[in-house]
């Protein structure tokens, strides 16, 4: 094994630990803080698809998290009240199905993401960040201004939804559903970063001229990323509405993306496990910083300052040493 | 719906385009002379509107609080520019934007710290107090006309600065050609503080003027900070004039179509629903502006084509 | 005479008040090198940036195996079979060797959307893109990082990369620049088999080289092309002598 590996390993492991000790010595709140690590974890192993391989420097995923959030929260809240989400042309009704939200949370991820992502990607660089921090922006004040589904209030979710086999109001189960998709997200971006795909998106990163040179539309491959990443970024966000049973502007808020964006940097972008190590580490300080003076976060700025300008790599870069290609 | 509502929004609309163009301006001015995307400047919007409450309440003068917020986000904005900005200038963008989200957590919080987490509330000066009767018998709050008319003031004393001084050369010549002017002997360095920092100022007038108007509060400049970025991507980037072109267009749009839609849609739904409907789509109406603008000219209005 | 597979006809191209091309034709043949020279600034950049579909010319048009060009795009060009290296080495260089020649083999197959298998254990990807860095002398290298190679063996990368696009014509702008006197006989050999397989557009400042390998000549100044032909009559041109010789005399 790799010492990547084995940090890898180590990261799962102790995630896993938290969460069964938590549910032996009867501290819940440890289990939830393990299933948010998880939840948080895959949606930035969604945003290094676009962030990492791709080098799309995406300021709007909160859009994603949210959307996927809102989308359980709404076909919950239908199902709570037996009244359909829609009568015309067909009837939909609400549901607390989790296999059936979150195809649905993807699928409506993955729509917004090729429409956000097909203007955006129209630009590069400063203009990218711009505009997905203006759209995610958008769905944000969007929701806060559309009464039907709670305004600024947000939307309750009071019982989780469901999941076959599964008692989900359970922490360990939920825990233990949220760490399987989390291995099922990483997983899959680790045979999308070695695929054909993925090599044609970390080219792409490095020198798109050269990519183009060789035949390859760089957008398209540019925009599957993005939808990809935000399909699953959407599926995270979906877990996390089932986590605090509630939804509410504030996952599509900018705060929102510049935590993911953060999680995955100080896990250590582009690798595959970095977004859990730096989902862990979040959560982490905001309990540890947060015990120590309600103003952690000026503390999180001054550490993040401190990764950005001294310690590029992230946690991940100094466990495991330099990344390796090839 | 008379005419005279109509024009009361037009100037309001005016009032916040002119906000943001002091806002886009610095914003557009840093990334044209030094490629850097800056997303604190908020915070020294934040800053200008604490500096003038604080200083206002202190003194008991709306003036001396306008010149400290220059001042202090002046200040904070050449401190950040020496203390970290400086090492980013050749960063890629993704680290200019974890650096600069780290620096709005240090200020919101550090505020916070000194302030408390309550809205501090900030009066319009006396002599600007109340309203003013325009031609055609409109009553209009004189301290949002004066806020245009400064805000077109500073827009054309910026035109004339970059237009016609030698620093505006300077700043022209450095969009162009950085190691050309370092080789004719100016020193970068100061040039890019003294750029950052003027781009600080206005933003923190900006927060002051509009500290009058709003509450003055901890988080105020970020939602004003991504008005700004609408409004460069809207305008081109680099480009002042298109920093106040699309500055002017976010405004307008915002806020007849806040006050427009509800009423349009008033004719086709019952009240409550046209309420709820039109503000929600009124919301989304400058970044549908900024979608068609992209579609159309993906460089913005006034940017050069890459 | 052999046929012609890549024809230029009138192009015209200005930036402003610059007439980067001015009313350029020309055309390769099977078989041949075709060298382009001029002197600094002459539009020989400008040219092939024409003719990838990296910038679109104002008049004129691009013919490429009897097919109009007007309107497809760089990847389009690439997969019809133009391919090119560039003035400055461009490369993935974070990647092996290896890796860049896979990601050409890759784009020539027109499949890039596959997901989930691993691409470098793919040997439909893998064998081809081998042998091509053999063809190029870059064997025992394939495992290294390109940002790590020299500066000839990243310009011999590039033609692996060239010739993985199974090109039917190849856009070679100054592939000698910057190289010792060593690599560039290299370079020349190398270049000399490649005619071979596809005719070769040749942008070149080392003047042994062209010489050594051109079958014919165009020589470009202020975007025009003064005169077109073989080696002996491009050296006894006197519009040349003057216009370009002279001065380098």
């Amino acid at each position: 094994m790799t010492r990547e590996g084995a940090v890898n390993a180590v990261i799962l492991a102790l995630l896993a630990a938290v969460a069964l000790a938590g549910a032996a010595g009867d501290r819940p709140f440890l289990v939830t803080l393990a299933a948010k690590v998880a939840i948080l974890g895959l949606a930035g192993v969604g945003l290094n698809i676009a962030l990492g391989f791709g080098g799309l420097v995406s300021f709007g995923h909160a859009a994603f998290f949210g959307l996927g959030g809102y989308v359980a929260g709404i076909l919950a809240s239908h199902a709570q009240n037996y009244e359909p989400v829609a009568e015309w042309p067909i009837t939909i009704a609400g549901t607390q199905e989790m296999l059936i939200i979150w195809p649905a949370a993807l699928a409506a991820c993955a729509l917004a993401a090729a429409v956000i992502g097909a203007l955006s990607l129209r630009t590069s660089g400063i203009f990218f960040i711009m505009i997905t921090l203006a759209f995610a922006q958008m769905l944000y004040y969007f929701a806060i201004s559309w009464p039907a589904y709670g305004g600024e209030d947000g939307l309750p979710i009071y019982l989780r939804n469901a999941f076959p086999g599964l008692d989900t109001m359970d922490g360990l189960q939920f825990f233990a559903l949220c760490l399987a998709a989390l291995v099922l997200g990483v997983g899959l971006s680790w045979r999308l970063r070695d695929s054909r795909f993925g090599l044609a998106l970390e080219a792409a990163r490095q020198n798109p001229e050269r990519v183009a040179a060789v035949g390859i539309r760089v957008f398209r491959v540019r925009l599957a990323a993005f939808v990809i990443s935000a399909a699953i970024t959407g599926l995270a966000g979906a877990l996390y509405a089932d986590l605090n049973r509630f939804v509410s502007p504030a996952m599509l808020s900018w705060q929102t993306s510049g935590e993911l964006i953060v999680l995955v940097i100080l896990g250590g972008v582009g690798r595959l496990w970095g977004p859990v190590a730096g989902a862990g580490l979040f959560v982490f300080l905001e309990h540890v910083l947060g015990g120590v003076s309600e103003y952690w976060q000026a503390l999180l700025g001054l550490m993040l300052l401190g990764v950005v300008l001294f310690a590029r790599g992230g946690l991940l870069g100094l466990l495991a040493g330099a990344r390796r290609h090839g | 719906m008379s005419a005279v509502l109509i024009i009361e929004q037009v100037l309001n609309g005016l009032q916040f385009g002119v906000m943001l163009f002091l806002m886009a301006a610095g914003l557009t001015l840093v990334f044209g002379v030094m490629g850097l995307i800056n997303l604190a400047h908020g915070s020294l919007y934040m800053i200008g509107a604490f500096a003038c409450a604080a200083v206002a309440m202190a003194t008991g003068s709306f003036w001396l609080g306008l010149a400290a917020s220059i001042a202090a986000s002046a200040a904070a904005g050449a401190l950040i520019e020496v203390a970290v900005i400086r090492r980013l200038y050749d960063r890629d963008h993704l680290d200019q934007v974890l650096a600069t989200f780290a620096l709005i957590l240090v200020f919101s919080e550090g505020t916070r710290w000194v302030f408390g987490s309550f809205p501090l509330y900030l009066d319009p000066p006396e002599g600007l107090s109340g309203a003013v009767t325009l031609p055609g018998g409109i009553d209009y709050p004189l301290y949002r006309l004066a806020i245009i008319v400064a805000g077109l003031a500073v827009a054309a004393g910026l035109f004339w600065l970059i237009g016609g001084t030698r620093l505006g050369i300077r700043i022209r010549a450095g969009e162009s050609d950085r190691e050309m002017i370092a080789a004719l002997g100016v020193n970068i360095a100061a040039l890019y503080t003294v750029v950052f920092a003027l781009g600080a100022g206005l933003a923190g007038l900006a927060g002051a003027m509009v500290g009058a108007i709003q509450s003055v509060q901890v988080g105020m400049g970020e939602p004003v900070l991504i008005l700004a970025f609408v409004v460069i991507v809207i305008g081109g980037v680099g480009s002042v004039a298109g920093a106040l072109v699309g500055a002017l267009l976010v405004g307008l749009t915002d806020t007849l179509g806040r006050f427009l839609l509800p009423v349009a849609f008033g004719a086709i739904l019952p009240p409550s629903e046209a309420m709820g409907v039109g503000s929600a789509l009124a919301s989304m109406l400058i970044y549908l502006l900024m979608a068609v603008v992209l579609i159309f000219r993906p460089q913005g209005l006034f940017g050069a084509r890459a | 005479m052999a046929e012609t597979v890549l024809e230029l006809a009138g192009l015209s191209k200005s930036f402003g008040a610059l007439r980067a091309t001015d009313g350029v034709s020309l055309t390769l043949r099977r078989g041949e090198i075709h060298a382009l020279i001029g002197p600094n600034g002459a539009g020989k950049s400008t040219l092939i940036r024409q003719i990838t579909g990296e910038i679109a010319p104002d008049s004129g048009t691009i013919r490429f195996m009897g097919r109009d060009l007007t309107g497809l795009d760089m990847p389009a060009r690439a997969r019809a079979g133009l391919a090119r290296s560039f003035q400055v080495s461009s490369v993935a260089s974070e990647f092996t060797a290896l890796q860049n020649v896979v990601l050409a083999v890759l784009g020539a197959s027109g499949r890039v959307f596959g997901f989930l298998a691993p691409a470098m254990a793919d040997l439909r990807l893998v064998g081809p893109a081998r042998a091509h860095l053999g063809r190029v002398g870059l064997s025992g290298r394939e495992a290294v990082r390109a940002a790590d190679l020299s500066h000839g063996e990243r310009r011999r990368l590039e033609l692996a990369m060239a010739l993985a696009l199974r090109p039917k014509a190849f856009l070679l702008d100054e592939p000698m620049a910057g190289m010792g006197p060593e690599g560039a006989r290299e370079m020349t050999a190398l270049l000399a088999g490649l005619k071979r397989e596809a005719p070769i557009l040749l942008v070149e400042h080392d003047m042994d080289a062209v010489f050594a390998l051109a079958d014919r000549i165009s020589v470009l100044v202020y975007g025009r092309i003064i005169a077109t032909g073989t080696v002996a009559e491009i050296r006894a041109d006197p519009a040349v002598r003057e216009a370009y010789l002279g001065e380098e005399a």
